[in-house]
């Protein structure tokens, strides 16, 4: 079952709580920040339109961070994408492979949302989630989420012309769904975001794969992508390969005790 | 003289612990065995136990409730109380950032005495006994010499109670005084008083949940991230509530708005007059209501006849058109239509009229004690601890005085002087006004201030004109600064006294005047961390030490407040039971006034005054006139100031998470202001009043969102302390470019938006 963020921006204040109450909650150092807010504004005055762009991870059901991540440190687990910051190697693709410019490196290694992992898993929600006075922001099962996100637009048709639903299909269906009240470049977030090229798919999925060890065709994979792969990724590559070997197991057992 | 052995207090926290405390988390238990197998390390809640305490926020004076949670002595994470009616289990932002802003480690550590100069910032470290001695020491030189009169207090934020409140009526001075009011609230709080017979109180009695109209006359709700207002705003919108935001700025409430109205600054009062003539020209105004709970509506109607709304237009900038429209959108409304009262009002210095014609606008629609429109609050039922009459009653007042402080007679000191503020004379009512006793502390007119106790008051990036804050720092005999963080007046002082922050201790019982009236419980989630002290406990220890022992009766803090709380059948453990918050039944509707033949209005009519006598009375307006205001010079652009949702006034500039989220403010100006100047985004200047005062270097914001005749910037920024690492120079500071403001002759008011600026080149 995938899960999924609603966050309605006519809902949105731009207050920030979202943004501290997920640095708190995770722990985060100072310096690391998974949500943040850029005023974006259209027209001139004083026939403007405003607001915020919550710049966080959408969660891409197709997601490149994912795709081309080399060591697995990016995956994606109940429709969301994790980020297990222990795996991570720092090679940065992540960074330039996200249609959306979410991932940042914080000190060597790729730092963005991860839908609370911890918090969820323990039973709660996301804490931006459980803050944001506006209560523009739900997390529950995708497809009710979707359904709510529809219904929501329904009513604010009257209001906004230009209301709509983002996130159904962008890059496979977001796992971040978004109620904007105008059309998404007012908010600076791309209508169509890029589809993961296919050179990356076929790098992470046959190219890669095959190639433990073959130095020739490693060369070629981080020759596609333009940048030379820090040699030990291999070896932690196998042993990340073992580790996520159990993680898969323990996650069908889970499912199977959700399904009863 | 029963003193507290102060090396007590880590001791007894741990001994005596925390009430009924070792509770499990409600939200969050020990770690599942679902957690993510792919990350190893368990999440905070999940390495021990997880203990809650509850607590109000500090982190503005909003005061919502919250509850804490700690994992081995260690606070972690703050979340908004459920039951509590201010925070419906939701935080803003700041809030959340409560636990940075105690770990902060640029925090006083230690109590202070000076060494340097005054300004230096040269300081040794002392024993609590000698700081207190000394202090003690001091204190009572002062009154020996010029009487206890002669000592001001400044006092904000939560703990203010024990130095503004108590400590200055037991010990006697009139001169206590809180920025909240001439600074902040005190035009609207009078010309509440004025018309309807008492203040506003500080939650806005908005009756949100029926409402279907909202206008905001320069209200940034969004930048003002108080939690409640934001949470009622939203909703009422998402209902279909109609918005209309007046504003200078497209704020973000601007962005939300149906309507958005512009306005040139300071014409706000030509706009609302314009609006009560349409509403009585059109009939579109309540008249049963005006019929039965008002007076003076005859000399309305012929006051506003001239005040059409092509009058205003050529006043405001506004049409004709907009002006009927939005009058129009709110009477289809009413009585479910208000305009909030603001929270920051004190613009130009006609402040006070500028209000009553905002409340008037309500008046006629009718919004007074009706569902969807103002309800009528009521202060919570709680007994004081017993104590002596005070040695001079009603110190300071503002929005978190005891009620019924204002009275006809000013109060007089032991020794016969009443305020040296000037009240009665430059203004005519109100609170002690803060801006008002700089200046006696410089020339002794009409007496001489010799010693200043500063609490929790960011003194130079609050108070306008900072310079002349300094010249009276430099004559006074002794100053207190008790503080958090060294501020940047700290280093003017003589003995600083740390606090320890609200996570950290026990403080007096937040009472809130609501339509539901609720008590708020203060418990430490930590003992206080360093060598601080809770804001009561310095203020008993000074008590004790200056003759002022019957007013400290209590031994401990626990003791204090279970006697208050018994008088609600409740105490510390029960309180904490029951989620830290008491709430009792109000009186909010005109019809619970009916009822039993009252009236909720206690003006001398006992109904809303349209026209006030006692104005006309002082030679002033009874009904609210439009007064011009200055317009800024040539290649000079009035100075607006305001929010971001992530700070608090001068005082989280420095907080780590905070910081790292807004760390500097940018000097908003038309787009094509700053073409026409040669800026762009990003573009670093200096800003200079006419004065010549300079601050700086503040990032350039060229934006459409502003007017092209004014510049606006977040406040609180530009501070000078280099023990405060985050914010030590970063942005520009609002207040050291206020090198004047309007005195409102009415509340006393300081009107700030009086100040011109230009962007120049080089520190």
């Amino acid at each position: 079952m995938a899960s999924a963020f609603l966050l309605d921006m006519t809902r949105c204040i731009g207050c920030e709580a979202c943004v501290l109450a997920c640095k708190a909650g995770n722990e985060l150092p100072v310096e690391m920040q998974y949500i943040e807010l850029i005023e974006r504004t259209s027209g001139t005055f004083p026939n403007l339109v405003g607001g915020f762009e919550n710049h966080r991870c959408y969660h891409c059901t197709d997601a490149a961070c994912v795709a081309v991540c080399p060591t697995g440190a990016l995956f994606k687990e109940d429709g969301l994408t994790r980020l297990d910051r222990d795996a991570c190697s720092g090679c940065g693709y992540c960074v330039q492979a996200c249609p959306y410019g979410v991932p940042k490196m914080v000190g060597g290694r790729s730092s963005k949302c991860d839908a609370c992992a911890s918090n969820v898993g323990a039973g709660g929600s996301p804490w931006c989630v459980t803050t944001c006075p506006a209560q523009a922001l739900q997390f529950g099962d995708r497809e009710k989420i979707l359904a709510e996100a529809k219904s929501r637009v329904a009513a604010l048709k009257d209001r906004y012309p230009k209301v709509q639903v983002y996130g159904e299909t962008q890059a496979g269906g977001l796992g971040l769904v978004l109620v904007l009240p105008d059309d998404p470049e007012t908010l600076d977030i791309p209508a169509d975001p890029p589809l993961v090229p296919v050179t990356v798919d076929v790098w992470k999925h046959i190219v890669q794969p095959v190639s433990m060890g073959a130095t020739a065709l490693a060369a070629v994979g981080a020759g596609v992508l333009g940048v030379i792969a820090r040699r030990n990724h291999l070896a932690e590559l196998k042993e990340l390969e073992e580790q996520e070997k159990a993680g898969v197991a323990a996650g069908g057992s889970e499912s199977t005790e959700e399904e009863r | 003289m029963a003193r507290v052995d102060l090396q007590i207090t880590r001791r007894q926290f741990l001994a005596t612990g925390l009430a009924g405390t070792a509770l499990a988390g409600t939200g969050m238990g020990p770690g599942r065995s679902n957690l993510s197998m792919r990350y190893p390390d368990p999440p905070w809640f999940a390495t021990g136990e997880v203990v809650t305490t509850y607590n109000y926020c500090d982190m503005c004076p909003w005061k919502c409730g919250i509850a804490v949670q700690s994992v081995d002595g260690k606070v972690i994470k703050i979340d908004g109380n459920a039951p509590d009616p201010k925070s419906r289990g939701r935080l803003c932002g700041r809030g959340q950032a409560g636990v940075s802003f105690m770990n902060d480690p640029d925090r006083l550590q230690s109590p202070m005495i000076r060494t340097g100069e005054r300004g230096e910032g040269k300081f040794r470290e002392v024993t609590w006994e000698e700081a207190l001695d000394y202090t003690a020491e001091k204190l009572l030189a002062i009154k020996d010499q010029y009487g206890p009169e002669s000592l001001a207090i400044f006092g904000h934020t939560s703990g203010d109670f024990w130095f503004t409140d108590y400590f200055a009526q037991a010990w006697g001075t009139p001169n206590a005084a809180k920025p909240s009011s001439a600074l902040c609230l005190s035009p609207r709080d009078e010309a509440s008083t004025l018309t309807f017979g008492h203040a506003v109180g500080g939650h806005e009695p908005m009756d949100w949940e029926e409402m279907q109209c909202i206008t905001l006359i320069g209200s940034h709700i969004g930048e003002d991230a108080r939690n409640t207002v934001m949470q009622d705003f939203v909703e009422a919108r998402a209902r279909g509530a109609q918005v209309i935001v007046v504003d200078p700025r497209f704020s973000t409430a601007a962005a939300k708005a149906d309507y958005w109205l512009p306005i040139k600054p300071g014409t706000d009062t030509a706009l609302l007059l314009a609006w009560i003539n349409v509403l009585i020209t059109e009939e579109r105004y309540d008249r049963a209501y005006i019929d039965q709970w008002a007076t003076g509506f005859d000399e309305l109607a012929s006051h506003i006849q001239e005040f059409t709304p092509e009058w205003a237009a050529g006043i405001t900038d506004l049409s004709a058109d907009q002006i009927r429209t939005t009058i129009r959108v709110m009477a289809d409304r009413s009585p479910q239509a208000v305009i909030m009262p603001g929270r920051h009002v004190t613009w130009y210095g006609n402040d006070t009229q500028r209000m009553r014609a905002e409340y008037l606008v309500n008046s006629l629609l009718g919004v007074y004690g009706r569902h969807g429109g103002m309800y009528f609050n009521k202060s919570p039922f709680l007994d004081s601890y017993p104590h002596p009459p005070f040695a001079v009653h009603g110190s300071s007042g503002g929005c978190s005085a005891e009620p019924g402080e204002e009275s006809d007679v000013l109060p007089l000191g032991p020794s016969g002087k009443a305020r040296a503020d000037g009240a009665r004379e430059a203004f005519l009512r109100g609170p002690t006004a803060m801006q008002e006793l700089i200046d006696p502390m410089i020339t002794d007119d009409p007496y001489r201030i010799a010693g200043l106790i500063v609490y929790g008051t960011n003194l130079l990036n609050s108070v306008p004109m900072p310079n002349r804050t300094i010249e009276a720092l430099k004559k006074l005999d002794f100053v207190l600064a008790v503080d958090v963080l060294p501020q940047e007046h700290v280093a003017w002082a003589d003995v600083v006294f740390p606090e320890a922050t609200y996570l950290e201790r026990y403080d007096q019982l937040s009472t809130v005047p609501h339509k539901t009236p609720f008590i708020q419980l203060r418990e430490p989630a930590v003992p206080p961390m360093y060598d601080t002290m809770p804001g009561w406990m310095m203020a008993r220890e000074l008590g004790l030490r200056v003759g002022l022992d019957a007013f400290f009766k209590w031994e401990t803090i626990e003791e204090y407040l279970n006697t208050r709380l018994r008088s609600v059948g409740s105490n510390l453990e029960k309180m904490h039971e029951a989620g830290g918050v008491i709430i009792q039944e109000g009186k909010p509707y005109l019809e619970d006034f009916e009822a039993d033949g009252g009236t909720p209005f206690h003006t001398p009519s006992g109904k809303i005054e349209l026209s006030v006598a006692e104005l006309a009375e002082a030679g002033l307006d009874s009904i609210p006139v439009y007064e011009p205001t200055e317009e800024p010079p040539d290649g000079y652009y009035r100075l607006l100031y305001g929010r971001a949702p992530v700070h608090t006034f001068a005082k989280t500039q420095n907080t780590p998470d905070l910081s790292a989220v807004y760390p500097e403010n940018e000097l908003w100006i038309n787009e094509d202001e700053a073409v026409a100047l040669g800026y762009a985004n990003g573009d670093r200047v200096w800003l200079e009043n006419e004065a010549g005062d300079r601050t700086g270097p503040i990032a350039v914001k060229a934006t459409q969102r502003i007017r092209k005749d004014a510049v606006f910037m977040v406040h609180g920024f530009g501070q000078q302390s280099s023990g405060l690492t985050n914010a030590n120079g970063k942005g520009a500071s609002d207040t050291k470019l206020m090198s004047r403001y309007k005195l409102d002759p009415i509340s006393g008011g300081a009107g700030l938006r009086v100040n011109f600026v230009r962007l120049t080149e080089g520190g």
